[in-house]
């Protein structure tokens, strides 16, 4: 797979060698990743360490004292808590509606154009102007969403002041903004099953549904699972929309643990505490990983 | 790292860890060719029932921002008016743009909000297409590890980095410029893994023939290998340059000076003295969202092709 | 003044200028504060003083007017506003802005707020000398509020105003259930007790006919523990909070103060269920008589009726008190600031000072004595009525967690909540509070 002409000479671990074009080509990056991601990674466990504070004093080596305070935070179970239930709440639709979508403008009807606008065009909105809109659809008495339930009789919702209610509000304006990123995904992943599937499967007199049980959907599983995958991932990262749209409220109902980092170390000034959480989190990501890693692992066996 | 993996939206970002191979799918792909006998038969009943499916949900998905333009040009008087929520009682009027775009700022955000993401994308593809080059092209000491030190990299959420990044721009007193949005964002080990894979692709008879021609690594790099990775370079720019345009968090950190803005923190931090002016909001938003969407309507194709060629991080 | 989402931005004046800089030198992306400096980089002809507020409306408005009266008091120097978004937003950008150490040249902020503030290094005093060249000297402001400004034996705040928690209420009704004295003010007296007060109320309900007295908290982050804090210091409780805890606090006044609230928002007297929204709406819709609010609100009051009246807070529990806060002008922390900066800075402050009717007719007191003592001032109502709030004003306890927009009132407000929504126990009201104020105490502070 490498070119001959790089190939190294046995055992000469010379300045020339470890100068060679390879490390050359490939040292500005390196220099990024270690100065903008392995330096900050040290650094971040270094401050969780120490009770380090965005106001002037120094910070002093405190131990695992953030830690244990961090796991006896109930705040902080809570945030971690409506992190992994809104990735609960917004993967499912996110992945479902995708489908359908797909599954929809796959069969080639007139309008390819219109559709695909339409359900990919929200994605490309920045998450201000989606805050801003949604806001703006919420709203009691003037919102078009409270204007509509009141048209057909049904009772104004409190989107964002119930607390029972916000965080669905949140995933649905998450299904919204990002499903369109999805519908791309398995509409390639659509484009690609061949057709002498289908021919094959008309020829035995195989009616709509039949062709979609048996074929598209199964053609489909594998790419079903990466999304669900990327989509877990995703959604345990949310912040900004629901920053945006809610502070995290009413009453901390909605905040995820990003915003209870950025909560705990720039509201409250506490860089060190803030760090400890953070760690804590990617903690919490690396599990997702691995676990998906694993059930992905045996499904390719 | 991050601006290409659009986790802070929660949309999935690109892993490369994940098997499949999608991405030589989407390569295949054709122009969309009418399939509908292939999987909704011949009967006429499916057809009209599907076509309705269709239109409804187009219609729920357009109507917010359907709902976004009417707001935009009505007068903010009947923007808060309950009784008459849907058509002005007044006519419509272009006051809401107007004062907007006088006001001077939305331009100006839009423009740090561009050069941020060109930034980013020039210096993010570049340093990449180099480092996948290196990783599938040459063999240097310590290749192998340092080729997984950035697979690994990948799983590191750029959330948890705030804290360590504003510290690090707090002591290079960088907080509050350019650099300091745009420098974290350029480490992108996703788009590496990619170029990588790419190269790894590409055939080796025409770099044989430069080498023999007497070139080096550099001209093999910059006037064999890149011109035949266009289509791929392509999309992973407009890749990373949506995802720079709409990176929300770290521009939100680490700005404060309204001047230095980008787009969707400029947007929701800064507030009008008068109050909340519904028309005025929704103006807003409908210029900052312009330019992507008209960018979408003109390179659908290509954008399209972006997001299911990067979207699964190179498979 | 309440946090409620406010789109929409509003930049300072620079802006297209800065546009025209940008574009000029647009090549130059990393070439650090390219952009950044433009508050004095880009302004060449006239020197601008960079000014973050959070007040957006009608406060918004007023505050443009006091800029452009400012104007003949400060020539050569602009004022450029900043508007941010009210609240916990505001302040962490500020914090954030000074610890960079290129914030603007000076903000607005709570005085409530500085004790999480002063003591970190994230802001830098006032130099009073430069202050008096510019005819602002601390004579000017009343003890209560003067106090508050100080830390460690400077002065980190020029308080602007007051905005005591107060009574609005519609003169007829009131009138009609004869609860105001001869010269139209409110009879402090048909309030001095928890009984009197709640009769008040049934006398209101009956004059208007429909409710009495209005107060909106649910969901709301501040308001019930602005009514809580004003009634409790009214009692003479200690309310002490040692550093590292515990807090110091006579649980059964705190008892008696919430079982009042509770019976207060009895759901038949008065409405039990309103948030700050609608309690605005219901007192100017005439639904209720009277309404506990903010004095902010004037501006609403007024124009749903020009005869609206307002009185300082009844003391209810015997010891005059009355919940407020205080809206200052504090410099944000610079590691080496520009001393004609500095010097313009000074100027612009006392030059808003001394714009400060404009600020009044919003309903605010202004700190600055010397606008209340004139008979312009005297002439406003019903501002002039509750001016002597000023003498009793409670701010929050001087603790680095409290302050205007902070969790800690979020907190309080939350437990209030429960007693007077979802029938919480008075007591257990209270103790919640102090072990919620314990917790609060626990944590290390920032300075």
């Amino acid at each position: 797979m490498s070119s001959p002409h790089a190939a190294p000479r046995p055992g000469a671990l010379s300045a020339r060698r470890l100068l060679s074009p390879g490390l050359l080509f490939a040292l500005p990056f390196l220099v990024l990743l270690a100065v903008f991601m392995l330096w900050p990674l040290g650094q971040g466990l270094w401050m969780s360490l120490t009770d380090t504070s965005l106001s002037a004093h120094a910070p002093s080596f405190i131990g695992l004292d953030n830690f244990t305070e961090a796991l006896g935070d109930a705040e902080m179970w809570r945030a971690l808590g409506h992190t992994v239930w809104f990735t609960a709440l917004s993967t499912v639709p996110l992945v479902a509606v995708a489908l359908g979508m797909a599954l929809l403008v796959h069969t080639g009807l007139p309008g390819q154009w219109v559709w695909r606008l339409a359900f990919f065009a929200p994605y490309l909105l920045p998450v201000g102007v989606v805050s801003l809109l949604w806001i703006w659809l919420y709203q009691p008495d003037l919102g078009l969403y409270n204007n509509l339930l009141d048209a057909v009789g049904l009772g104004q919702v409190a989107w964002l002041s119930d607390e029972s209610v916000a965080m669905s509000a949140i995933a649905l304006t998450t299904l919204w903004w990002t499903v369109g990123f999805n519908f791309l995904l398995y509409l390639a992943a659509l484009q690609s099953i061949p057709d002498h599937l289908y021919e094959a499967a008309a020829i035995d007199g195989a009616g709509a549904w039949r062709r979609l049980w048996s074929i598209t959907l199964p053609q489909l599983s594998r790419i079903t699972v990466v999304i669900t995958v990327l989509q877990i991932l995703a959604s345990l990262k949310v912040f900004d929309q629901v920053y945006l749209i809610t502070k995290g409220g009413p009453n901390n109902s909605t905040r995820p643990v990003v915003e209870y980092v950025y909560d705990v170390g720039f509201t409250g000034y506490r860089l060190g505490y803030a760090s400890a959480i953070s760690y804590i989190f990617f903690a919490l990501v690396i599990l997702a990983s691995a676990a998906q890693y694993a059930a992905l692992r045996r499904r390719e066996k | 790292m991050t601006s290409t993996d659009l986790p802070v939206r929660s949309a999935p970002s690109p892993a490369p860890h994940v098997p499949g191979s999608v991405r030589a799918l989407a390569d295949r792909r054709r122009a969309p060719r009418p399939r509908a006998h292939l999987t909704l038969g011949d009967g006429r009943t499916a057809r009209v029932l599907a076509l309705a499916a269709l239109a409804v949900m187009a219609l729920v998905w357009l109507l917010p921002m359907a709902w976004a333009l009417l707001t935009a040009f009505k007068s903010e008087q009947d923007a808060s008016d309950p009784v008459h929520w849907f058509l002005p009682s007044h006519g419509f009027t272009l006051r809401g743009f107007s004062s907007v775009w006088e006001r001077g700022d939305l331009p100006l955000w839009m423009l740090n909000s561009f050069l941020i993401s060109a930034a980013v994308t020039v210096i993010t593809v570049l340093v990449s297409a180099m480092a996948g080059y290196a990783f599938s092209r040459t063999l240097f000491a310590g290749r192998r590890w340092l080729f997984a030190l950035t697979v690994a990299a990948v799983l590191v959420p750029p959330q948890i980095l705030i804290v360590p990044w504003f510290q690090q721009m707090l002591s290079l007193g960088l907080l509050d410029t350019y650099a300091a949005v745009i420098l974290p964002q350029t480490v992108a080990p996703v788009m590496v893994f990619i170029l990588k894979k790419h190269f790894d692709s590409l055939p080796h008879e025409l770099e044989e023939a430069a080498r023999i021609d007497g070139a080096g690594h550099w001209r093999i790099f910059w006037s064999v290998l890149l011109p035949l990775s266009r289509p791929m370079l392509a999309a992973v720019s407009i890749f990373v340059f949506i995802g720079a345009w709409n990176n929300f968090l770290w521009p939100f950190i680490s700005t404060s000076d309204p001047a230095l803005m980008t787009l969707p923190v400029g947007i929701t931090s800064v507030k009008d003295a008068y109050g909340i002016q519904y028309a005025q909001s929704m103006a807003s938003a409908v210029l900052a969202a312009l330019p992507l969407v008209v960018v979408f309507m003109f390179f659908q194709r290509h954008i399209v092709k972006s997001v299911s060629t990067t979207g699964l991080g190179g498979q | 003044m309440t946090g409620m989402p406010v789109p929409v931005g509003r930049p300072g004046l620079t802006r297209r200028r800065a546009l025209t800089a940008a574009l000029a030198s647009g090549a130059a992306v990393l070439g650090g504060g390219a952009l950044s400096g433009c508050g004095s980089a880009v302004a060449a002809g006239e020197p601008a003083v960079r000014l973050w507020d959070l007040f957006s409306g009608a406060d918004g408005g007023l505050l443009n007017d006091m800029v452009h009266a400012a104007r003949p008091d400060m020539r050569g120097t602009r004022i450029e506003r900043t508007v941010l978004e009210w609240g916990t937003p505001y302040y962490t950008k500020l914090a954030m802005a000074s610890a960079g150490g290129r914030g603007p040249d000076m903000a607005v902020a709570h005085m409530s707020r500085l004790a999480g503030y002063a003591p970190t290094g994230l802001l830098d005093p006032w130099d009073l000398d430069v202050l008096a060249e510019y005819g602002v000297t601390r004579d000017d402001f009343a003890d209560a509020v003067w106090s508050r400004t100080q830390s460690e034996g400077r002065t980190y705040a020029i308080p602007l105003d007051t905005h005591p928690f107060i009574v609005f209420f519609h003169p007829e009704p009131a009138a009609d259930a004869g609860l105001l004295a001869k010269d139209g003010t409110l009879d402090a007296e048909a309030f001095s007790s928890p009984d009197r007060f709640l009769a008040a109320g049934r006398e209101l309900a009956k004059a208007s006919g429909k409710q009495g007295i209005a107060f909106g908290y649910v969901t709301d982050t501040a308001q019930g523990w602005r009514l809580f804090y004003g009634l409790y210091r009214q009692t003479g409780g200690a309310f002490r909070l040692p550093a590292g805890g515990p807090a110091e606090v006579d649980e059964d006044r705190m008892a008696e103060v919430i079982a009042f609230m509770a019976r207060l928002v009895d759901g038949r007297v008065n409405p039990k269920r309103l948030d700050y929204a609608a309690a605005i709406a219901a007192f100017a819709n005439r639904q209720t008589a009277m309404i506990l609010s903010g004095e902010w609100e004037l501006g609403t009051f007024r124009a749903a009726d020009k005869n609206v009246q307002a009185a300082p807070f009844p003391t209810v529990f015997g010891t005059p008190a009355v919940y407020a806060d205080a809206h200052s002008f504090v410099l944000p922390h610079r590691p080496d600031p520009d001393r004609a900066q500095r010097r313009r800075t000074h100027q612009a402050a006392a030059a808003l000072l001394k714009a400060g009717q404009i600020w009044a007719t919003a309903g605010h007191i202004p700190a600055y004595r010397p606008v209340t003592r004139t008979k312009a001032y005297e002439r406003l109502r019903p501002q002039a009525h509750y001016v002597q709030a000023q003498s009793h004003v409670v701010l929050d306890p001087a603790v680095w967690f409290a302050g205007a927009g902070s969790d800690f009132q979020n907190a309080m407000s939350q437990v209030l909540q429960q007693a007077l929504l979802d029938g919480l126990a008075p007591d257990r009201a209270a103790r919640a509070m102090v072990r919620r104020l314990n917790t609060f105490l626990s944590k290390p502070s920032p300075a």
